[in-house]
C-alpha cells in the first residue's frame, strides 16, 4: 500500500474520471436489466439482486470518489476547485441514474408489465438507443469533444422532448389511471435518466457556472 | 472534463527535473545556513556565548525555549537545525539540547492547531478538525512528560544516540570528516567576508553572520518544502487515497513518515490531515498514527543539518530527536491499553472547545506562548 507512493500512476483527477466512466458502465448495466424486466417477460426477481448490488456499488464508488476529491483539494490546493465541484456534481448525477434504474425495477416489481403492449417494440428500440448513450457519455467523459458533446446534447434533447410529450399525453388521456400512470412514471424516469446523461457530458466539457446558472427556469435543474 | 490540469494555472510551472535540481540547490543552501550559524556563534566572544546560552542549562527552560523558538518560525525542522548548529559550536551541550529538541516537537504542533481554528464557524467540522490537531499536541506532551524525567534521571535517549553516533562517525569529542562541511566552507567564508567588508567585527560580525545563517535556513527550508510539495503532490494524493482508512496504523505511520521526509515538514503532513478530518473523510483514529509518522519523518532535517557540521555531538542531538520520537511511539502507541489516551484527551478538549470557542484560542495562546514564556522567565 505504502509502495503506491513510489509507483507512477494516473493523477488524482484522472483516476476519478476513469472510475466515473466505470460507474456509468454500472449504471448502464442497471438500466439495461431494469428495463428488460419491465419491457420483456424477464422475471424481475431474477435481476433484482444484480440491480440492487450494482446500485450499492455505484453509491459506494460515489462516496469513495467524493472523499478522493476532498483529498485532491487538500493536497493540491484550490487550483482545481472548479473541476472538483464539477466532478462532485457529475458523480451525483451518475448516482441518481443508478437510483432511477432501480426505480424502473420498482415499477416492474409492483406489477407493471409493458411486454405485451402495442408499442413494446418501439419502447425496446428506444431503450437500446438510451443504453448506447451511456457508452457515448462514458467516452465523452474520458475524451471530451465539443462537437460530439453538442451532437449528443441535441439528440438527448429530442429524446427528452419526446418523453415530455408522452407524459403530457398521459396526463390528458381518457384511459384508466392504472394504464397511464405507470407509463407516465416510466417516461418520467427515462426523461430524468436522459437529462442526467446530458448533464454528465455537459459537466465534463463546460465550466460549472454555465451548468448551474438558473436561467429563469430554462435550465432543467430537477434530477 | 477537460481536467483542469489543462486549464490555465496561477502558479509557475517548473519542469520536474529542473524543480528537482532546484531542491538540490536549496538543500545545499540550507547546509550553508546551518554552517553560517555555527560560524557566527564561534566569531562571538566566549563571554557573549556564555551569556547567550546560560538560560538553557535549566531543562524546563530549555524545553520552553524549544517550544517558543519553533512556534516563532513555525517549523521544527528549522528550530532543530538551529539547535544542531548550536551544539556544533560547543556552547550548548547534548544534555542541554535534548529538552530543547523535545520542546521543538511540541512547538511544531501549533501549525495544524492554527489550521484547525480555520474551521471554527462549523461546529461539527471544527470539533473533528480541532481533535485531529490536538491529538498531535497531546501525544507530544505525554511523550515529554514521560521521557524528559527519564532522560534527566538516566540519560536514556542521549545514551542511545551517542551509541549510534559512535558507530556512525566515531567517538564523541573528536571531529569527524564531514564531506559536506568542506563543500559549504567557501560560501560561509563569503558571508563572513561580506559583513567584514561592511566594517563589522567581533560580536556584531558574529550576530550578522548568525542572522544571515538563520535567514538562509528559514528561506531554504520554506522553498524546499514548497518545491517538494509540488514534486510529490500526486504521489501524496495517491498514497493517501490508497492507504488511509484501509491499511493498519503502522502503514499509516509509515505514510506519515514518507510524506514528511519528502516535503521536509511535519506541519505540511499534519495540516493535510486537518481538512480531511474536518470533512469527515478521515477519522481521528486513522489520522493519529499519520501524525506519529510525521514526528519521526521531520527528524530528517536535523540529521541533514548535522552532516554540515564536523562535530559528533551535533549528530548525537539530531539522533536524539529521532530516538525520542521512536521511543515515544514504542511507549505510547505500541501498547494497546493506552494507545488511544491522546485521542480521548483530544476529543475531550474538542468537546470543550466546540462549546466555548474562546477556550480553543486560550488553549493555543496558553500552551504555545504564555506557558513557555512564563517557563523561560522563571527558570532561566
Amino acid at each position: 500500500m505504502v509502495l503506491s507512493f513510489f509507483k507512477k500512476s494516473p493523477s488524482g483527477l484522472e483516476h476519478v474520471v476513469a472510475r466515473s466512466a466505470s460507474m456509468l458502465g454500472d449504471a448502464r448495466h442497471s438500466f439495461d436489466l431494469a428495463t428488460l424486466a419491465l419491457l420483456t417477460e424477464t422475471d424481475w426477481a431474477s435481476v433484482e439482486a444484480d440491480i440492487r448490488a450494482t446500485d450499492q456499488r455505484i453509491n459506494h464508488a460515489e462516496q469513495e470518489l467524493r472523499a478522493e476529491l476532498v483529498v485532491h483539494v487538500t493536497v493540491q490546493g484550490a487550483a482545481d476547485i472548479g473541476t472538483v465541484l464539477g466532478m462532485i456534481l457529475l458523480l451525483k448525477k451518475i448516482e441518481r441514474i443508478g437510483d432511477q434504474a432501480a426505480n424502473v425495477l420498482d415499477l416492474a416489481e409492483s406489477g407493471v408489465q409493458l411486454s405485451h403492449e402495442a408499442d413494446t417494440d418501439a419502447l425496446l428500440a428506444e431503450r437500446g438507443i438510451i443504453s448506447t448513450m451511456f457508452g457515448e457519455a462514458a467516452e465523452l467523459l474520458s475524451d471530451p469533444d465539443d462537437e460530439k458533446t453538442d451532437d449528443f446534447s441535441d439528440r438527448c434533447q429530442v429524446l427528452a422532448d419526446a418523453q415530455q410529450a408522452r407524459i403530457e399525453e398521459c396526463l390528458h388521456s381518457e384511459l384508466p389511471g392504472r394504464e397511464v400512470v405507470p407509463r407516465a412514471i416510466y417516461y418520467r424516469y427515462l426523461k430524468r435518466i436522459i437529462a442526467n446523461l446530458v448533464g454528465i457530458v455537459r459537466t465534463a466539457s463546460e465550466p460549472l457556472p454555465t451548468i448551474d446558472y438558473l436561467d429563469d427556469g430554462e435550465t432543467d435543474t430537477d434530477d | 472534463m477537460t481536467l483542469s490540469t489543462s486549464e490555465p494555472s496561477t502558479h509557475v510551472e517548473i519542469p520536474t527535473p529542473l524543480r528537482a535540481l532546484l531542491v538540490g540547490g536549496l538543500i545545499y543552501l540550507f547546509l550553508v545556513g546551518v554552517s553560517s550559524l555555527e560560524k557566527g556563534i564561534n566569531i562571538m566572544g566566549a563571554d557573549t556565548q556564555e551569556r547567550l546560552f546560560e538560560s538553557v542549562s535549566n531543562p524546563v527552560a530549555g524545553l520552553c525555549i524549544g517550544i517558543l523558538g519553533t512556534v516563532l518560525v513555525q517549523s521544527s525542522s528549522a528550530s532543530t537545525a538551529v539547535i544542531v548548529g548550536l551544539v556544533a559550536t560547543g556552547n550548548v551541550t547534548v544534555d542541554e539540547a535534548v529538552p530543547m529538541i523535545m520542546g521543538a516537537n511540541i512547538g511544531t504542533t501549533v501549525t495544524n492547531t492554527l489550521v484547525a481554528l480555520g474551521h471554527v464557524r462549523q461546529s461539527n467540522e471544527f470539533k473533528r478538525a480541532f481533535a485531529a490537531a490536538t491529538v498531535h499536541d497531546f501525544f507530544n506532551v505525554f511523550a515529554v512528560l514521560i521521557l524528559l524525567p527519564v532522560e534527566l534521571m538516566t540519560g536514556l535517549l542521549s545514551r542511545i544516540a551517542t551509541w549510534m553516533t559512535d558507530h556512525l562517525v566515531g567517538t564523541s569529542g573528536s571531529e569527524w570528516k564531514s564531506p559536506i562541511k568542506k563543500w559549504v566552507k567557501k560560501p560561509v567564508e563569503w558571508i563572513v567576508d561580506a559583513w567584514s567588508a561592511l566594517g563589522l567585527s567581533g560580536n556584531w560580525l558574529g550576530t550578522a553572520v548568525v542572522l544571515t545563517g538563520l535567514a538562509i535556513v528559514l528561506l531554504s527550508l520554506t522553498f524546499i518544502t514548497k518545491n517538494m510539495r509540488q514534486l510529490v503532490a500526486d504521489r501524496v494524493e495517491r498514497s493517501i487515497n490508497s492507504v488511509l482508512g484501509k491499511g493498519s496504523g503502522s502503514i499509516a505511520m509509515l505514510l506519515g513518515l514518507l510524506i514528511t521526509v519528502a516535503v521536509q515538514s511535519s506541519s505540511i503532513t499534519t495540516s493535510i490531515l486537518i481538512p480531511l478530518s474536518a470533512a469527515g473523510v478521515l477519522s481521528l483514529r486513522n489520522a493519529y498514527p499519520v501524525t506519529l509518522g510525521a514526528n519521526v519523518g521531520t527528524t530528517i532535517t536535523a540529521l541533514l543539518a548535522a552532516i554540515a557540521t564536523s562535530v559528533p555531538e551535533a549528530l548525537t542531538v539530531a539522533l536524539v530527536h529521532t530516538t525520542f520520537n521512536v521511543v515515544a511511539i514504542l511507549i505510547l502507541y505500541v501498547p494497546p491499553w493506552w494507545r488511544y489516551v491522546p485521542v480521548m484527551a483530544a476529543e475531550r478538549l474538542a468537546d470543550i472547545a466546540v462549546k466555548q470557542r474562546l477556550w480553543a484560542v486560550a488553549y493555543v495562546m496558553g500552551a504555545f506562548i504564555v506557558l513557555p514564556l512564563i517557563g523561560v522567565a522563571l527558570l532561566r
